[in-house]
């Protein structure tokens, strides 16, 4: 809400200048977002009486003599439809500076010398939202008897002299949201008394509540009041009325309804106003909508209401949508002569879903979604009416008609000093605290210790002790409060173990030379389920965005490829990602999550270089960075499986088994994939996903170091024909079985199938290394575990040694 | 001729023959010629018959001086010839050391991940531990222990992304703090977390919003903790993040699962708080959130809220990374661009 600086000057004495008022109020209770001065940045703006005005044939000009208070009036050209003789109206003179840092300069119109320019309200920086409809396509006209003379700077008259303080609330201070409340809150921060006076209203008519039935649901409306006046005159609001609904960003409308706005304003209670014409059959009735029922809204949008909208009714079709807008069918019209006066207070929840449901939030709805005072039915009505006789002329008939009148008992909240201060980390004395309780005009006992709040009902967002902690707190000033560390016991900072291994993991890929990705859990539902072995059930959000985010991940993959993707769109096509973060399923009927790590290459081993060595990145390659990690992690009887994932290269992708169980997979991305991926036509993607959890089952403990061996290792090589459907795996696996425990290194040193060997046959070759670490190996020994290595992989693989 | 005109003539042409030579073969040939066994000095030596034995000492001597000349400059230019060859071979191998080198790829750590390993590690150095909660929460855990009532804005289909009636997205690290007040034994120990991780809000992707980001929570309960140690231990991250010369200032703010509540700003970096566009002329900016535990979530939690109490803060990783590298995108986190991330490899230290 923007409060008016100098209005607030109604209810407190300030001496603190607007903007370090601001300052006090942000650090002390609700932070003021921005201080707006509306005459910042105007010059040489007067107001001037048009004395004559002709229209310039052929043309939508006209020739305006205008007193600005000088000796002898000027010409002024001007093109508003609205221009008229006698009208008061806002001068730009020569040099002056309007809205967007624009100058006015004297100059000529169709060879006519003009002294300056008529203004409309946009042109001296009014927002459009708030000038006044009719003269929203023109210039501003000041009402008769506006208290201004020409020549006149037009600043006060328009409230453009003001400061206003943008009030960002929380959702716990809408007390703030009215003027009464600022004050009380400001008088409060300042430590000034502050004075908010009483209605009392007299009616001047007769008693009128026996002419209408108010049938209201209490549970909707709590609370339900109405008065009637009559012998309104529907007119334009006095300029005071009008400066201080705009300067709160509200637009005037006409008197009624300016009234109406102007209380809420004031009060923080919403008001409706309607014509009383509306509720010609005697009834009015408060209820929940029917289905199929709609409602014209005073915007004009048309509403389907739904069975949690509260409606007003003239007992048969809704006439308002409660707490939200009133309907086109009740509104008040030009020709309207008796008015019914609304103020109650609506089911703060259903007021919001309403609002909310038909993109309809208004400056009622918000007050009643965060509540309001329940003090003050009686009073904004009694206000509204008082203001309508002042300024509509009207007649205020006897009586108060109660539709409903639910009463609330004043919270009283009970705490003590000791516990105040222990929160706070303060030593108040009783005297201090009590002083502060004042200042907001909270009463309170005090029995030594014991301290007893009563809350006035404009404080509806405090209930228990630690709301009073909040206040003390504030009023002392959290600027006022030590900075400590917490004293306490002794505790061990750190991390869960698997915490600890997660971030190895990460910190030894990046090491490797990966890029850090960070990808978005939800995706689509095909790529939910894509690089998984086992698709289980999904986890899937019921009102997603965009279908492209509906699903959360069974695979980080999918991230990983999105970015090769964005980045091959962009011409980056060397990439090494990793991601570590969460897979997520509905397995079991559980929710489960599952930290993963997954990696993705492109492009070449080595960045452009001037050598040309230019290896790609292929399956080999990234299955040794792999290799790299499992052998930092200790992890032995890692086995690969020739493997079938969807999305993954058929037969470039292997399944990855610690001991016998399935931990991820590492392979080449699908053409099927690349290929329907436009910017990624034809590339190699290869990578590799972990599942971690699984994989820290399998971790070793800590290692017991043992001396580097004291003999010499002996090697041989060895060169074997095989079909060439036979794995390697299953050769090292069969000369591993034959060599005995000396053998210490296997490597494959070749790998040759080609022109030179028999149709379906491969030669591989490996070197062995053998080492006793007790004793020096002798020829003979490692000759008879050659020996017995041929004969194995002869018989069992009907290999041929050579 | 005499000996001696023999030996003066020799030793001038055997020094002119060593100097002569051009590579260590050709000085090896001098030297057989000149010293070896059948060498022009033997020659000399043999002929000392001819020469009356009182001279022989004489010639004998200076035989030796000329031997020992010559060893000495053969030696010498040995010396030359082998480092000339070796100042041949280096310049031979010379390369143009201003070539670039052969470059893997390098590795870089997300920006996002920067600013919460840093923060982890000040935190654990405080004697915190780090926690982590799922991230398909209960309805139960996210809002209803956390003090969010039923009909709580939080808890619109609208704002959270729900996947059923009880399970949803979370859209708050809080449910951690619920999770961990239910398990904490006070007789080990006061309790102190913090707790990372990602949360989903049901906002469209703009410059300023994303469905998904990061937040760390942070927890501290025990007898006694006072807003005082709130107030000491938020300027110490503010700081610790920020820099030492920020100023700082706590609002009263409000959340529901704190209270009283407060949020922190700091004194914009960019006009060091004389107002610009950054700060939007206030001179501060919003970094965190925080306040004292609501003695609701306590109870909740089955925590006596007469005897028990402390503070809670809720950090915003991807603002913190915003504000701290000058990022104006949120959704630069998420595209991972190599073009932005490659920036972040130098902030490691």
């Amino acid at each position: 809400m923007l409060v008016s600086y100098n209005w607030l000057k109604d209810f407190v004495k300030l001496e603190v200048e607007p903007h370090a008022l601001a300052e006090k109020i942000t650090r002390t209770g609700v932070e003021i977002a921005e201080v707006k001065h509306p005459a910042t940045g105007l010059k040489k703006l007067v107001a001037g009486h048009v004395l004559t005005c002709v229209k310039l044939e052929g043309t939508h000009l006209h020739q305006c003599m205008v007193d600005v208070g000088e000796v002898d009036p000027i010409q002024i050209v001007c093109g508003a439809p609205n221009v008229a003789a006698d009208e008061m109206v806002i001068v730009a003179l020569h040099g002056a500076r309007i809205a967007g840092n624009e100058k006015i300069k004297r100059g000529k119109i169709r060879g006519m010398v003009s002294n300056g320019m008529i203004c409309g309200l946009q042109e001296i920086g009014f927002s459009d939202s708030v000038v006044p409809m009719k003269y929203r396509d023109g210039i501003f006209i000041f009402p008769e008897g506006s208290d201004i003379q020409p020549g006149e700077d037009v600043y006060h008259a328009l409230g453009m002299d003001d400061y206003l303080l943008d009030f960002d609330i929380t959702p716990n201070r809408a007390d703030t949201l009215s003027m009464e409340g600022a004050a009380y809150e400001v008088g409060a921060i300042i430590d000034q008394p502050v004075k908010v006076e009483p209605v009392s209203l007299k009616a001047d008519g007769p008693a009128w509540t026996s002419t209408l039935t108010a049938e209201v649901d209490a549970k909707l409306a709590p609370k339900f009041y109405l008065r009637k006046v009559t012998g309104v005159k529907i007119t334009e609001s006095p300029l005071w009325l009008q400066t201080r609904l705009w300067n709160a960003g509200i637009r005037p409308v006409n008197n009624v309804v300016d009234v109406t706005n102007y209380v809420m304003l004031l009060t923080g209670q919403p008001m409706h106003a309607y014509d009383a014409r509306t509720f010609k059959t005697g009834k009015l009735s408060v209820r929940l909508a029917k289905p199929d029922e709609t409602l014209t809204l005073l915007n004009e949008k048309k509403v389907v209401l739904d069975p949690a909208d509260i409606v007003i009714t003239d007992g048969d079709q809704p006439v308002m949508l409660a707490g939200v807008m009133g309907g086109l069918n009740s509104e008040v019209m030009p020709d309207s002569h008796e008015v019914i006066l609304e103020t109650a207070v609506f089911d703060g929840t259903l007021v919001r879903k309403s609002a909310l449901r038909h993109a309809n939030r208004t400056e009622a709805s918000s007050r009643f979604e965060k509540g309001i005072n329940w003090d003050n039915t009686q009073k904004a009505l009694d206000m509204a009416a008082l203001l309508l006789r002042n300024e509509a002329g009207a007649t205020i008939l006897d009586g108060v008609l109660k539709g409903s009148d639910t009463k609330r008992k004043p919270v009283t909240v009970k705490t003590t000093f000791s516990y105040l201060n222990k929160v706070l980390g303060t030593t108040l004395t009783t005297d201090q605290v009590v002083t502060l309780f004042n200042r907001l005009k909270f009463e309170t006992q005090v029995a030594r210790d014991q301290l007893t709040v009563t809350v006035p009902a404009r404080r509806w967002d405090i209930m228990i002790p630690a709301d009073l902690v909040e206040e003390v707190g504030r009023l002392y000033g959290y600027d006022n409060l030590k900075s400590t560390q917490p004293l306490l016991a002794e505790t061990q900072g750190g991390y869960a173990n698997f915490e600890l291994f997660m971030r190895h993991v990460k910190h030894f890929l990046q090491g490797q030379g990966l890029m850090e990705a960070l990808s978005y859990s939800l995706t689509s539902k095909a790529r939910a389920t894509l690089f998984t072995k086992a698709v289980q059930p999904v986890a899937e959000v019921k009102m997603p965005l965009n279908s492209s985010r509906s699903v959360m991940r069974q695979n980080l993959l999918t991230g990983l490829v999105d970015a090769a993707s964005y980045n091959f769109a962009r011409k980056e096509t060397e990439l090494a990602f990793f991601e570590q973060g969460r897979t997520y399923d509905h397995a079991d009927g559980q929710f489960n999550e599952h930290e993963h790590v997954a990696t993705l290459y492109s492009g070449h081993v080595y960045r452009n270089n001037w050598e040309h060595d230019e290896a790609p990145v292929d399956f080999y390659f990234v299955k040794g960075q792999l290799e790299n990690l499992f052998t930092t992690l200790g992890l032995t009887g890692i086995e690969y499986r020739a493997e079938k994932i969807t999305g993954m290269h058929p037969t470039r992708t292997a399944g990855i088994y610690v001991q016998g169980d399935y931990v991820g997979f590492i392979g080449m991305v699908s053409h099927t994939l690349t290929q329907t991926e436009k910017p990624l036509r034809n590339s190699e993607l290869y990578g590799y996903e972990l599942d971690l959890e699984q994989l820290s089952h399998y971790l070793p403990t800590s290692t017991q170091a043992k001396p580097a061996p004291k003999f010499p290792a002996m090697s041989r090589d060895l060169s074997v024909l095989v079909d060439q459907a036979q794995s390697n795996q299953s050769v090292m696996a069969a000369i591993r079985q034959a060599a005995g425990n000396y053998l210490v290194k296997l490597s494959v040193i070749d790998v040759y199938q080609g022109d030179h060997l028999a149709a379906g046959k491969k030669s591989l070759a490996y070197q062995l290394t053998f080492l006793n670490e007790n004793a020096t190996l002798t020829d003979d020994l490692v000759n008879e575990k050659m020996a017995a290595v041929t004969t194995a992989l002869e018989t069992n693989l009907q290999a041929s040694v050579r | 001729m005499d000996l001696l005109e023999k030996l003066d003539q020799l030793r001038a042409r055997g020094l002119e023959k060593i100097n002569a030579a051009a590579d260590t073969q050709k000085l090896n040939d001098v030297r057989v010629e000149l010293v070896g066994k059948k060498g022009a000095l033997t020659e000399i030596l043999h002929a000392m018959r001819e020469v009356a034995p009182e001279r022989r000492r004489q010639v004998g001597q200076l035989v030796n001086e000329v031997r020992d000349l010559f060893n000495e400059q053969l030696a010498q230019t040995r010396h030359d010839l082998a480092q000339a060859l070796i100042a041949q071979k280096l310049e031979a191998e010379k390369i143009d050391v201003t070539l670039p080198g052969k470059r893997l790829s390098l590795g870089a750590k997300h920006p996002v991940y920067l600013i919460l390993d840093d923060l982890e590690a000040l935190f654990i150095g405080l004697g915190y531990q780090v926690v982590q909660g799922p991230e398909i929460e209960t309805d139960h855990y996210c809002f209803e222990m956390m003090n969010l009532p039923k009909d709580h804005p939080a808890r619109d289909m609208q704002e959270t992304f729900y996947i059923d009636n009880e399970n949803l997205l979370r859209s708050q690290t809080s449910g951690d703090q619920a999770r961990v007040l239910e398990k904490h034994d006070f007789s080990q120990g006061p309790l102190k977390m913090v707790g990372p991780g990602k949360v989903y809000r049901r906002d469209d992707d703009d410059a300023t919003h994303s469905h998904q980001f990061m937040q760390m929570e942070g927890l501290v309960v025990d007898r006694n903790v006072s807003m005082s140690d709130l107030k000491g231990t938020l300027e110490m991250i503010a700081k610790h993040l920020f820099g030492a010369d920020r100023k700082t200032r706590l609002r009263p703010s409000y959340f529901p699962f704190t209270e009283p509540s407060v949020e922190m700003d700091v004194s914009c970096f960019n006009c060091d708080g004389k107002g610009c566009s950054i700060c939007k002329e206030t001179g501060w900016i919003e970094v965190l959130g925080a306040g004292m535990v609501h003695p609701n979530v306590l109870e909740n939690a089955g925590i006596d809220a007469s005897i028990y109490g402390g503070f809670a803060f809720g950090l915003g990783l991807d603002r913190f990374a915003i504000l701290k590298y000058g990022v104006d995108d949120i959704r630069d986190f998420y595209t991972n661009d190599v073009r932005f991330l490659a920036q972040f490899r130098q902030e490691e230290k």
